[in-house]
């Protein structure tokens, strides 16, 4: 069966330290700043986005009926479309992840009820109650009417949703689709979180990316931010939120052999702070790969969040075209060559791996 | 691409456990929307539903959303007769919205009530829809492609189609795919806040509808290569011979008043199937029975197969709108239809709408062999879907 | 309750339950539109339609069947609230 190369042509990332397109991720990844923390309710510290940041990006008319973690979708979606110049009207698909949705409307419309009963519901709030209200309301905002897709899954939503779109384009069912992930903050689920022994130091915000067919982004004279070599996505052994044992898996030999077989010289990890999945991360990758090459997640400067599969993508991309892999800890940048991988797995067993290459 | 066919149905409905009794159901023009007895309905002017009379038994640890998953996708494996070796690369798609919602929500109204419940992180984070698939995945020993798609009212559906997508495209020989919505105070609570609900059983293309009522349930299925289904000489339902999947980007509740995006969505499934509106011969519509969808969706179709046929018909005049579970369960019925040459009726039916150009099937079921059918799934939000059954070749 | 009250109560509703901004709230005169699509109007939809009459359900006990048709009495906040005194009689 024939498959399409996908490239990037636009990216859009809205987080505590980088709002913009390409350029602005350009930048900080040459020069990683680590988000400030602040208290999150009684969990621990968390890079939060600041009011003022997604005031900025959301016009007031058209905000004062979107949650919160729908802004962020739509600011981030709108960056990406505007800088790939796609035309929505040719046609446009969206896949949006997302480990937690729209917690924070949900816990508000059982408050409403809980206060005040039946009276204390708010249709408003309602829609929002439901996962897919990000892909709904931000396929409006950018006029998407091809397939809108909501996944969720833990550590890796934007990691998976931009593999199922780079499916849709290779296998011709979609020209251009723009994919990411998104996750908010909120203090019942930060505790929820430490609750259930999740270490890692979680984040806010969104990023996405506009694929298309190679052959048609070139027809229209878009700049190509980065091609997807290959992708694939498996499961691996592990009870419900639990970590596996079981280090073997096809999703990485999968993208790599759909990327002709060749090795990375870099890796972006989902390593997020949250030690026993981490560990677990780490075996799988040596079991596929052996000796381990250059690796970075970013994680630790901006937060655990939905939002950092779809940003590894985009930097994976720039990695290659410059040469220079961000270090998690500040400090010098490594010096890699050669396409990269992005490797998430998740709590659970979801496993997806992407093979990127500067375009 | 290759042929994609449905080998094996499990379903867990208002009706009981298991295809057998629900198809009976269906059949029968049994109308199973009840009295609530899961949740306290005080207070609101509807006070109905299909309800699950038991669920398919399982572990009273797990959530009752799992346990309804559960059952119907342990039916679907058994009934395609499918290996432990099937299984460990099958892909499974799992459609949902609710999640554990119904003990998270037990959970907190007894938080509001000053009290600790324990266990309570993790009866929250049960809420997320992608729960089930962790559950399935772990319980079946299923290692294949594994994702959880959130579409609102069509996410079963969508499920069914992500994973024909799956295997026409050879990731995967094999695949389980369904959707699962157990009942819940957010869910009824809300779609009444909405005005949404009829006080009495719903009505679908009726002249004097009101509204919805809601259901709960499971449904899953497998999907395999058509070429694989001969080789092992299993027994073939009916092929999924194509989907169409559009988006309104219309209004978060509103459908679009033209119904475009459903009747793109009909087009699409028509041409992947490289089919003809003539071939068609049933629609299983979304029919929900709110005043909008059944006017605007009757007149998509319209226009998709021009007026008077194919024959129509809701089977949530009967179970619900089972929410995320319903394009599942739809997809099993309209398979049924198909295998057993008999159309479940649109069962409360009274008076058709003189708007909705075509034979509902009031009341009884009705004997017709059919070459192909749809069964479409519009959900909140715009996101439309439909997929195309054909009669398996005999 | 007279019209003037309800209107101050109506605004509240616009920021309390239809999230509107406080000052844009308070700029709403008695005849500016309500619904979308009307020249002028502060654009409310069949959603936020919804909203206001659970809302005023709750505060003024007015208590709206759907199958009536209301939508001239949500023209403006002078119709809405002549709408709503009238409702609840003598107060």
């Amino acid at each position: 069966m024939d498959r399409r190369a996908v490239v990037v042509t636009g990216v859009g990332v809205v987080n505590s330290v980088v709002v913009g397109a390409s350029p602005a991720l350009g930048a900080w990844l040459a020069q990683p700043r680590a988000a400030a923390r602040v208290a999150v309710g009684h969990g621990r510290p968390a890079a939060r986005l600041p009011e003022a940041t997604l005031a900025g990006l959301v016009d007031p008319a058209e905000g004062r009926r979107l949650s919160r973690v729908c802004q962020l979708t739509i600011a981030a979606a709108r960056l990406a479309v505007a800088e790939s110049g796609v035309d929505p009207a040719r046609g446009l698909g969206l896949v949006v992840g997302t480990e937690l949705g729209d917690f924070t409307s949900t816990i508000a419309f059982a408050d409403g009820f809980l206060a005040r009963g039946a009276a204390g519901l708010s249709a408003l709030l309602f829609p929002n109650t439901v996962m897919n209200t990000m892909a709904a309301t931000t396929a409006i905002a950018v006029a998407a009417r091809e397939l809108a897709l909501t996944l969720n899954v833990p550590t890796v939503p934007g990691e998976l949703a931009v593999a199922r779109a780079a499916a849709a384009v290779a296998s011709g069912r979609v020209d251009a689709v723009l994919a990411g992930g998104v996750d908010e903050l909120d203090p019942l689920v930060a505790e929820m979180l430490d609750a259930l022994g999740d270490d890692a130091v979680r984040g806010e915000g969104a990023t996405f990316l506009v694929l298309e067919a190679e052959a048609a982004a070139r027809a229209r004279g878009a700049a190509l931010l980065g091609r997807l070599e290959g992708a694939a996505w498996r499961a691996l052994p592990a009870r419900p939120w639990g970590v596996g044992r079981r280090a073997e898996s096809r999703a990485i030999d999968e993208a790599r052999r759909r990327a002709g077989g060749r090795a990375p010289g870099f890796v972006y990890t989902s390593a997020s702070g949250d030690a026993e999945r981490d560990g677990w991360e780490a075996r799988v990758l040596a079991a596929a790969l052996g000796d381990i090459p250059p690796s970075a997640s970013l994680a630790a400067l901006l937060g655990q969040h939905g939002g950092l599969g779809a940003l590894r993508v985009a930097a994976a991309a720039w990695t290659a075209r410059s040469g220079l892999l961000p270090g998690d800890a500040g400090g010098q940048p490594a010096r890699v060559s050669g396409p990269g991988l992005v490797h998430g797995l998740a709590r659970g067993g979801g496993h997806v791996a992407l093979m990127v290459s500067a375009a | 691409m290759r042929r994609v066919v449905v080998t094996g149905l499990g379903a867990v409905t208002p009706y009981g456990a298991g295809v057998k009794p629900y198809w009976a159901g269906l059949a029968g023009g049994t109308c199973a929307i009840r009295p609530l007895t899961l949740i306290d309905a005080g207070g609101f002017r509807c006070r109905i539903a299909a309800e699950v009379p038991e669920t398919a038994g399982g572990s009273p640890r797990r959530s009752r959303a799992d346990r309804l998953a559960l059952g119907a996708a342990l039916e679907a494996l058994e009934d395609a007769g499918l290996t432990a070796a099937d299984r460990a690369d099958a892909a499974l798609v799992t459609g949902a919205v609710g999640g554990g919602m119904l003990e998270a929500e037990a959970w907190y109204w007894a938080r509001a009530r000053g009290e600790r419940p324990p266990g309570w992180a993790a009866a929250l984070r049960a809420i997320l829809p992608g729960s089930h698939a962790e559950t399935l995945g772990h319980r079946l020993s299923l290692g294949g492609p594994r994702h959880t798609v959130v579409t609102a009212c069509s996410s079963g559906a969508v499920a069914l189609a992500e994973a024909a997508d799956l295997v026409a495209d050879g990731v995967v020989d094999v695949a389980l795919a369904g959707g699962v919505d157990a009942m819940t105070r957010m869910c009824f609570m809300g779609f009444n806040a909405l005005k949404l609900l009829d006080p009495e059983p719903c009505r679908p293309f009726d002249r004097d509808r009101r509204g919805m009522s809601i259901g709960e349930g499971a449904a899953f299925v497998v999907l395999e290569t058509a070429e694989r289904a001969r080789a092992r000489g299993v027994r073939v339902y009916a092929e999924l011979a194509g989907h169409g999947m559009t988006t309104d980007a219309f209004h978060v509740t509103a459908p679009e008043p033209e119904g475009d995006g459903m009747a793109r969505a009909m087009r699409a499934a028509l041409a992947a199937a490289g089919v003809s509106a003539a071939a068609v011969g049933y629609v299983n519509a979304h029919g929900t029975a709110t005043p909008q969808n059944d006017r605007i969706e009757s007149r998509a179709i319209a226009r998709v197969f021009g007026e008077g046929r194919p024959l129509v018909s809701s089977i949530k005049s009967m179970i619900g709108h089972t929410m995320a579970a319903a394009g599942g369960l739809e997809a099993v019925a309209t398979i049924l239809a198909l295998t057993e040459e008999l159309i479940p009726p649109t069962a409360t039916l009274v008076t058709l709408d003189p708007e909705v150009a075509f034979d509902c099937v009031p009341g009884v079921a009705r004997e017709a062999a059919v070459e192909c059918a749809i069964s479409n799934s519009f959900g909140f939000g715009g996101q439309n879907v439909t997929l195309l059954f054909r009669r398996a070749a005999s | 309750m007279e019209a003037k009250e309800v209107i101050d109560e109506l605004k509240t509703i616009l920021v309390a339950r239809l999230k509107f901004d406080p000052r844009r709230a308070a700029e709403v005169a008695e005849a500016t539109p309500l619904p979308k699509g009307v020249d002028g109007s502060i654009g409310l939809d069949s959603l936020d339609f919804i909203e206001l009459s659970i809302a005023i359900e709750e505060r003024f006990g007015v208590v709206m069947d759907e199958s009536e048709d209301l939508s001239a009495h949500f023209a403006s906040f002078d119709t809405l609230s002549r709408f709503i005194v009238g409702r609840r009689g003598p107060a």
